[in-house]
Order: structure tokens, then sequence, then C-alpha cells
């Protein structure tokens, strides 16, 4: 029994558990951010840069640039759950519905 | 150096975890698995075992716990019984599919409704199909040495998959049994330290359980298969390591007991083993020749060996503690296998079922004569009347 050995073709090959390098940019074909009703809305003025954004979204939409020395959003991909919102200790996050932006997601035809 | 004590099987296990020196530890609370969890909390606390202990918030989160820190590349460890384990069943498959080879170790339990502590095998045999490799014990000791065992067989890089270490609840959990420990030193020689060729590791993003294309399923699965092909090797070259590292006497995947002449033969895994091996001792007094053979591993399936241990006899009798509602034969699960390992063979026996230790009845020596007259006639005539019997429940 254990002699014997499926053959994959090498197209459709993938590695052992389907482990991959992680692709740490983001994947323009899967863009998951259009599902979303309202959005965190940040005042820069109260950020302490905790990071707390960063560390508890699971979609890591939080970053710090470290240009500006500003948390930055990622429209592309937050869901709008909101546990950003949750977890600011700074209380410098608020929900805002995505009608109140001319550009927000339920407004476009085809969003991004 | 090699000590012997009196532990219960959920004792022996957690002993069996230690000497393999576990990492990560996920607990819920449901037993009788639970003394498992008590024996290692203590183990943790009192500092004679360096892991992370994490309590989960329910068993999804336990296995989920587990094979993530798997993931990471610890050796993890968990464990539940009954409904606990079925509650988890999202968590196998990803598991096994990720090729995680953490442990869990089940006491098993029967499932609801409408609630019922006894031991039988259904939990977890409901599990069969997600790509674990699966077994019984019999005794503590056997728990014990499974507990090592399988880390050894499921980190293999030829079989990387996760364990299910399997023995009855309360007949083996919760009754005490002679166990001899090792010198830990022996333990580490057989078992090298968990080594994770792609582990979660900020310096070297990967991920793990990505979304894979349609057409990539079938290769996955092929992936899993291979695995579950060349894992009997490496279980049969584990086992032979471990008998000469501990000086046991285990055979890889079926132990057989008294089968040399034997005519009829129990197929049995798990606790109630034990009364079979005095059911066929009375037997033999009283000129029956019966013979019974211990399964020890349920998933990789032994065909080759059970279609070997089994075809010398006339009839065969499969004690099912764990029921398959509306299956091919009625009853319970092993029959089927055993059949289908049988079909090729120009010669084989007749093969029938009972439905036995179910909600976790106790199985009596009488249940065993019960099985070994109908065996017998069944023997005799070269066919069974039916393909199941469930005894003490039949019409006369």
């Amino acid at each position: 029994m254990s002699d014997f050995k499926f053959k994959i073709p090498k197209h459709l090959e993938v590695p052992m558990g389907a482990v991959i390098p992680a692709p740490v940019k983001e994947n323009p074909g899967m863009i998951t951010g259009n599902w979303r009703t309202e959005r965190p809305v940040i005042d820069h003025e109260a950020c302490t840069l905790c990071l707390n954004c960063f560390i508890f979204c699971p979609d890591a939409c939080w970053h710090l640039d470290e240009k500006t020395e500003k948390m930055m959003w990622n429209a592309r991909y937050c869901k709008g759950c909101m546990i950003c919102v949750n977890e600011c200790p700074a209380d410098c996050l608020t929900p805002q519905n995505e009608l109140d932006f001319p550009k927000g997601v339920v407004r476009l035809d085809k969003p991004f | 150096m090699a000590k012997e004590v009196f532990y219960s099987g959920c004792a022996a296990a957690a002993y069996g975890a230690k000497f393999s020196r576990v990492e990560v530890i996920s607990s819920y609370p449901i037993r009788p698995y639970t003394g498992i969890m008590m024996e290692l909390s203590k183990l943790v606390a009192n500092g004679d075992l360096d892991a992370e202990f994490v309590h989960g918030e329910g068993e999804h989160a336990q296995v989920s716990i587990a094979y993530g820190a798997s993931a990471a590349g610890a050796r993890a460890y968990t464990g539940s019984s009954g409904v606990g384990v079925t509650y988890a069943m999202e968590c196998y498959s990803p598991a096994a599919g990720g090729r995680l080879p953490c442990q869990m170790a089940i006491a098993d339990r029967a499932l609801d409704p409408p609630g019922d502590f006894g031991s039988e095998h259904t939990d977890v045999m409901s599990a069969r199909d997600q790509g674990w490799i699966m077994g019984w014990a019999e005794t503590p000791q056997e728990v014990f040495d499974n507990t090592i065992m399988y880390y050894r067989i499921g980190e293999d890089p030829r079989v990387m998959l996760p364990q299910f270490c399997c023995q009855d609840g309360y007949f083996v959990s919760h009754i005490p049994g002679k166990v001899i420990l090792p010198d830990q030193k022996a333990v580490d020689e057989y078992l090298p330290p968990y080594n994770n060729p792609h582990p979660l590791d900020p310096t070297r993003p990967v991920s793990h359980g990505p979304q894979i294309f349609p057409d990539q399923g079938p290769a996955i699965d092929l992936q899993r298969a291979q695995a579950f092909l060349d894992t009997p090797k490496v279980i049969a070259e584990a086992v032979k390591d471990f008998n000469k590292q501990f000086g046991r006497k285990y055979s890889p995947f079926v132990e057989e007991y008294m089968t040399d002449d034997a005519d009829i033969a129990f197929f049995i895994m798990g606790g109630h083993a034990r009364t079979a091996r005095f059911a066929v001792n009375h037997l033999r007094k009283k000129g029956v020749k019966a013979g019974m053979v211990k399964l020890r591993f349920v998933r990789p399936w032994p065909t080759e060996a059970v279609a070997e241990a089994l075809s010398k006899f006339k009839a065969v009798g499969t004690i099912e503690t764990s029921t398959s509602y509306g299956g091919a034969m009625r009853g319970g699960n092993l029959i089927h296998e055993v059949r289908a390992s049988l079909y090729d063979l120009p010669k084989r026996p007749a093969v029938t079922s009972f439905m036995a230790g179910l909600g976790g009845e106790v199985v009596t020596l009488n249940e065993f004569y019960e099985m070994a007259k109908i065996l017998t006639e069944a023997a005799k005539s070269g066919k069974v009347k039916k393909g199941v019997y469930w005894l003490g429940f039949e019409p006369d």
C-alpha cells in the first residue's frame, strides 16, 4: 500500500499544508472592504499612538506611518467591525455611516 | 531510572504528555477527560513541567489554540470527551489539512441525549474521517505509551498529522493500573524535538490556510491521502523502536490473543479488550476455540494487517462500541471496515457485529459467552444469520 504514490499535475501542486509565503502586500484580486456599512474615523489630535487598533484589527487595516507619525486606515479591507473603536483607550475613533461620505462604498456602482 | 506507579488512564495521559515535553496545553473542562488536565495543571503549577497552560473558552477554541500553537512550532496538547469532541468538529480538518501534528487526548463519553457520562466510542469515531491519526488504548500503560508514540508518528516529516490518542472513559480513564514510567532521557532519545518546517514567524512571514482555487482542492486532498498511505510504515518503525527502547511488546496494528488455533474471534478495541481476554480464557477452558484480535489504530485503518489476522478464522464478531445509525450493517462502524478489508480474500470468515457497551454499559463476561455461541454457530454453518446483534435486546 505504501509504495503507491499519487501523481499530481505540476500546475495543481500545493505546498505541504498549503503554507505559502505571506503576501505582505495587498492582493488586488481580493478586495473585501466593500462589505462595510460604517467606518472608523480617527481624530489624529486625540490619538496617543498606543497601537491598540493595530493589534486588535482582525484585517490588519491600521498601520503607523512612521514619517507622519499618524495611524493610517486601509479603506480597501476594513469591513467596519468597529473592534478598533471599542478598543481605543483615547476615544479618538468614531464610527460613521458610509452614507455620510460622497465616495462611501454604498454609493459606488462598482465599489473599488 | 524507570519506576513503577499506579495511575488512572487520565494520570497516565498527563504523564505521557509531561514525558513528551509538551510546550502548550489548552484545556476546557468536561468529564471524564478533565482528570488529564487536572493532573497537568498540577504539574505546571508545581514547576515540574515547563509549558504554557491556556484555558479555552470552549472546545472549539481549545483545539484552535492547540493547532495554532503547533503552527507556531510548539508541541501542543489538548483533549476532550463526548459532546466536547463534537463541538470542536470544525477545527479537525484545518489542523489535519494544515499538517499540524498536535495531539488530542480523548477519554470517550456517550453523546447526548439526554446526558450520559458513560464511555462510548461514538464521539470521536464521528471525527474519524477528518484526517487525524486515531487509536484506542486498553490500559493506563498503553495510554502513557501511545501518547509518546503518537507524537513520534505524527511529527515524522513523512506524516505531519494530528493525533487522537483515545481511551475508554471511566473503564480506562478512571481505573488505576500499573504504569512503568521510563527514564526521561530514554524518552528524549526516542522522541526528538518537534520541528515545524514552516512555523509562524514574524521574520519569515507565511500564510497558513490560505484560499485556494477549486482545481487545487483535489491536489491538496491527495497530499493528505498520500500522508496516510505513508503513515503505516512510520507506525511500524515507531512501534518497533518503542519496543526496543522501553522493552514493551506492542504489535503495530493488531494484537492477537490466543488466535493460533482459534475458530472464532472477537475483534475489539479499547478497554473492553481486557474483559475479552478473560472471556477467551474461560471459553478455552470449556473447550471453545476462541481468540481475540485487538485493533490499535482506526486511522490509518490497517487493511492488510486486519485481513491477515482475520483470514484464519471461521467466524469473527466485531464488538461495536460506537453507532452508525442507518449504516450498511445497521449497527456499528468497525464491521464496515472489517468486511471491506476481507472482501478481496479468496477465503474469508463469516463476519457479524455485536452492539455492546453503548452508553457506557459494562460488557460482561456473559455477553461475550453469548457472542461466542452465535459465532460458533456461524463457524459451523459458514455464514451469519444477521449482520448485527443488539445483545440483551434481541427478540427470543
